[in-house]
């Protein structure tokens, strides 16, 4: 699944690691959902989407 | 923070697992040195026969813990992932070399070998796995 969370994670200047400290998650996690590699749970997904205030299909996208 | 309670989930789970393996080793070397000592019979034999695979039991308990206790999805993803095809590949294996015994003058594979030959498997597995996800 696409999805924009590199570009969200640039506009805050936040790195992966960064970013897994927040989701309380691996840096491995961060980098295979980012890479598309790994689609998160939807509990994960909602966490993302308050952790960057704003909604889960605007972080995902349903195409390969 | 995370990495403090992922390190606690890590090195719980390493400790329950080197615990039980410290515990297969002795309970290995006290019961061949107790059959080869004398001739437990009864009760006794059959608990110095068994006594070994408990801290196996252990040791799958101890990884039954961890994903209970893992709350990263990821991790715990992979670690299923290669669990499974670990199965499939010692099925696989054992299926084959079950069939040359039957048919073809090869040794005979202990059932207890089975566990080591899946830990083995799962071993193979994991790197190969996290290298796909990166």
């Amino acid at each position: 699944m696409k999805n924009r969370l590199r570009v969200l994670r640039a506009e805050r200047d936040w790195s992966q690691a960064d970013l897994a400290e927040r989701l309380e998650v691996s840096r491995q996690s961060v980098n295979a959902i980012e890479t598309g590699k790994f689609d998160p749970s939807l509990p994960l997904a909602f966490k993302l989407a308050r952790l960057f205030e704003t909604t889960i299909e605007t972080i995902f996208t349903d195409e390969e | 923070m995370n990495g403090q309670r992922k390190n606690l989930v890590v090195r719980r789970y390493i400790w329950r697992f080197s615990a039980s393996m410290t515990l297969y080793v002795a309970f290995l070397c006290l019961a061949v040195s107790e059959f080869r000592r004398g001739h437990p019979t009864g009760a006794v034999a059959y608990l110095l026969a068994v006594l070994p695979s408990i801290p196996i039991i252990g040791t799958i308990a101890s990884v039954g813990l961890y994903l209970a206790e893992e709350k990263d999805e990821f991790q715990r993803t992979v670690l299923v992932q290669s669990m499974l095809w670990g199965i499939g590949a010692t099925l696989a294996a054992t299926s084959v070399w079950g069939f040359l015994e039957n048919f073809v003058a090869v040794r005979h594979m202990e059932p207890f070998l089975v566990y080591p030959m899946f830990c083995f498997f799962v071993g193979i597995f994991t790197p190969m796995l996290k290298a796909r996800y990166r």
